[in-house]
């Protein structure tokens, strides 16, 4: 029957090992693929993909060529669950092989939901600093602060990935539709000559006085691509104006519109949190009457208001601070060693991982035990 | 049959989790519009913590002069200082910075009780903050010294800070010295004694109320710590529009330029001993002066100009932003002239046009300069 094959296929120990085997060559391309393509790049054309494509140049065509990561984890996760399911039977005999599937079953689950669910972030902090956010690292959002009110701002963040979708973008929160112009995945910008022919990128704020020129996306580790975009605001029919925006400037472009003050900035993605990190004391310690590091470690105070909660907390290498589900490890550092860059990572699945080591290790020991209790009974009765 | 039976009724927990678990994973990561409501921004609103960054525009700060004490060496002074020293015996090093924050910048109480968390101390009170402070006199007025000897946390290490705090109109001078226990201690006399020996000068040239600030009339350019090193103002032809204003401690020449409309630049003058921070640091520090942010190597090098001067070769960068504070046009025009064990910086910077207009009288004065060998 069909259906028998296919359950057949799929629960084959031969399918376990062509996946492995896959596996297997995959890490090994996709960490060598890491030198040229860089590692965000790599992670997701190898690993966080059905197949890994051929792309002839200049032919616009994508051929699969080879299983990404996703298809070889689903294949292997489905084939452990089938093969669990038709050929073990929840026995005593069998109870250590029951775990060592489970565990398996466990981290692959966990892996994907990882992959899924984890968040990572930064958090640069100059002494004496607090902040209440932390920022992404790849990811950008252009920000629109209503800035009038006297105690707060009120923040509409547009995720990148919008303005790269058809325009114009209008929410309930905003009094002015947004229009991209043009979005710049990675640019510079320079000095717009006084006596240049071409029309300015932008009729307001810096956009008179600058050129955005686009550079071709990197993906290199120690590159990062600096967005830039032309935005126009509607309102009514009428257009507010013409602003250009970018990472390289810094500073929020202030306007008026409807009695009311905003601020539009493209800006890394910021994660607000309900408790804030201030840093006490950064300290990058060296080996006597050398420049070779011995320590860097960040003592910062951590707040709540709505708990009270007030403590100081030391994070070091390999000893980060663990909190409201955010794990803040010791990343980088400002060259002045008064400032500290923390990698934050939201994992929700991170115990998963350390589940499945458990199981696949009481597994073994169960299964290994009951194999060496039986031998050591067949010797007694010869 | 039944296998299939099996599967669908087992399996199916694990799928649905599965499936909800992808659905959610998408959910969560593509919320394209975000609103929310956060408190102001403590950093834009000069309030406690952030401080103001030295050396952007808007900082009126005055200028600082000093003693340096024999045994210190003066080192670049980074982002957040005016001015660092490094005080270094044997195996055992302190650091001295010097902090100027605008406002109270988290007052005393809470600056003293992060100090004395970072040498391993329990806080303090308002009340004991009273008796733990030493008077000092800071630029003949009175200050507070606070001496916190302890172990830092992390390293385990004896640790001693000495701070100066010295509060006057509207901003916080921090004088902060840390480092190994005994060495800060063998040197707090001479810590006491730069502390006396400052000197506040008001800034040359004043502005219009409503005109962007120009750097270097507020405060120091943070690479230029070097005074004039021996080696003196080089032989230059100044612009007969330029007048020539006090420099200040920081600065070997300063010029103001007046243009329409009550506008203003200033042409900064400054040398610092190696590199001084090195061409990308110092165009990138020039870059958050006019609300810009840093760029790549790559980048700025491909912005730069080489000019021939009678000096040497000169790196010309031309920077438009607007001035943070009145978002007006701003534009910095900057030449870094690098000679054998020192480096030259020339800084136009004022009113966008008005820079615009002087550019070509601002690059002569720079192919003009003469140095002496005396570095």
């Amino acid at each position: 029957m069909l259906l028998d094959r296919i359950i057949q296929f799929f629960s084959s120990l031969k399918l376990t090992v062509v996946c492995l085997g896959l596996g297997l060559v995959l890490v090994f391309w996709g960490t060598m693929a890491q030198v040229e393509m860089g590692l965000y790049q790599a992670q997701n054309e190898f690993f966080r993909s059905l197949f890994i494509y051929w792309k002839p140049e200049g032919s616009g065509l994508k051929i699969p060529i080879f299983p990404g990561g996703y298809l070889v984890g689903t294949v292997l996760l489905i084939n452990l669950i089938a093969a669990h399911i038709q050929r073990f039977e929840l026995s005593r005999k069998k109870i250590g092989l029951f775990l060592v599937h489970s565990g398996l079953i466990l981290l692959l689950v966990g892996q994907l939901l990882t992959d899924l669910l984890s968040q990572e972030s930064m958090l640069h902090l100059r002494e004496g600093e607090t902040k209440n956010y932390t920022e992404a690292d790849t990811d950008v959002e252009l920000a629109i602060a209503d800035v009038t009110d006297r105690d707060s701002d009120k923040v509409v963040a547009i995720d990148y990935r919008r303005l790269l979708k058809p325009n114009p973008i209008q929410h309930e929160a905003l009094p002015f539709a947004v229009e991209v112009r043009k979005f710049y995945v990675n640019s510079v910008l320079a000095d717009r000559a006084k006596d240049a022919k071409e029309p300015p990128p932008a009729t307001m704020g810096f956009g008179p006085q600058l050129v955005v020129e686009e550079k071709p996306p990197v993906t290199a580790m120690d590159k990062r691509n600096v967005p830039s975009a032309v935005i126009e605001l509607r309102s009514g029919g009428n257009s507010l104006g013409t602003w250009l925006v970018s990472g390289y400037i810094n500073q929020p472009q202030r306007f008026t519109h409807e009695g009311r003050t905003y601020e539009l900035s493209l800006r890394r993605t910021r994660l607000y949190k309900p408790y804030s990190i201030q840093l006490l004391d950064f300290r990058h310690d060296v080996y006597p009457g050398t420049d070779i590091p011995k320590n860097f470690s960040s003592r910062v105070r951590v707040m709540r208001p709505d708990t009270g909660e007030d403590r100081e907390v030391l994070i070091y290498m390999n000893n980060p601070l663990r909190y409201a589900g955010e794990t803040y490890y010791q990343a980088s550092f400002d060259t002045d060693n008064e400032g500290t860059i923390l990698q934050v990572v939201r994992n929700p699945s991170w115990l998963a991982p350390y589940f499945a080591c458990i199981l696949v290790s009481a597994g073994l020991i169960i299964q290994f035990m009951m194999h060496m209790m039986g031998f050591v009974r067949k010797r007694r009765t010869a | 049959m039944v296998s299939f039976c099996i599967i669908d009724s087992k399996s199916s927990p694990w799928l649905w989790g599965l499936l909800l678990a992808v659905l959610v994973g998408s959910g969560c990561q593509r919320e394209e519009v975000r609103v929310y409501r956060v408190a102001k921004d403590p950093a834009k609103s000069g309030s406690p913590g952030m401080g103001q960054a030295h050396g952007q525009p808007g900082s009126r700060l005055p200028r600082l002069e000093y003693q340096v004490p024999s045994g210190w060496e003066e080192v670049a002074a980074g982002e957040m200082r005016l001015a660092s020293f490094k005080v270094q015996e044997g195996s055992s090093a302190a650091d001295v910075g010097v902090f100027p924050l605008p406002g109270l910048a988290g007052g005393d109480l809470g600056n003293v009780n992060r100090w004395r968390s970072q040498v391993g101390l329990p806080a303090v009170t308002e009340g004991d903050l009273a008796k733990l402070a030493e008077e000092v006199s800071i630029a003949g007025s009175p200050g507070r010294l606070f001496d916190l000897a302890g172990e830092n946390p992390g390293s385990g290490e004896k640790t001693r800070i000495l701070a100066g705090i010295l509060h006057r109109e509207g901003v916080a001078w921090f004088f902060k010295m840390t480092g190994d226990d005994a060495l800060v201690a063998k040197n707090k006399p001479l810590f006491v004694e730069f502390l006396k020996s400052m000197r506040f000068t008001s800034p040359q040239g004043e502005l219009p109320p409503d005109h962007p600030p120009i750097d270097g009339m507020g405060a120091m350019p943070a690479a230029a710590s070097g005074k004039d090193g021996g080696a003196g103002k080089p032989a230059w032809a100044v612009p007969a529009t330029w007048k020539e204003v006090a420099a200040g401690a920081f600065l070997i020449s300063k010029f103001v330029v007046n243009g329409p409309n009550d506008v203003q630049a200033a042409v900064n003058v400054s040398m610092s001993p190696g590199d001084g921070g090195g061409l990308v640091g110092n165009i990138n520090r020039w870059r958050k002066q006019v609300g810009l942010s840093e760029m790549g190597e790559a980048e700025i090098r491909g912005q730069v100009a080489e000019l021939e001067t009678a000096g040497g070769k000169a790196m010309v960068v031309e920077i438009t932003g607007s001035d943070p504070q009145s978002g007006k046009p701003a534009k910095i025009l900057g030449a870094i002239v690098g000679q054998p064990g020192r480096t030259w910086f020339y800084k136009l910077m004022g009113d966008a046009e008005l820079v615009a207009r002087e550019k070509d009288a601002f690059i002569q004065f720079v192919k003009s300069a003469r140095y002496s060998n005396a570095s």
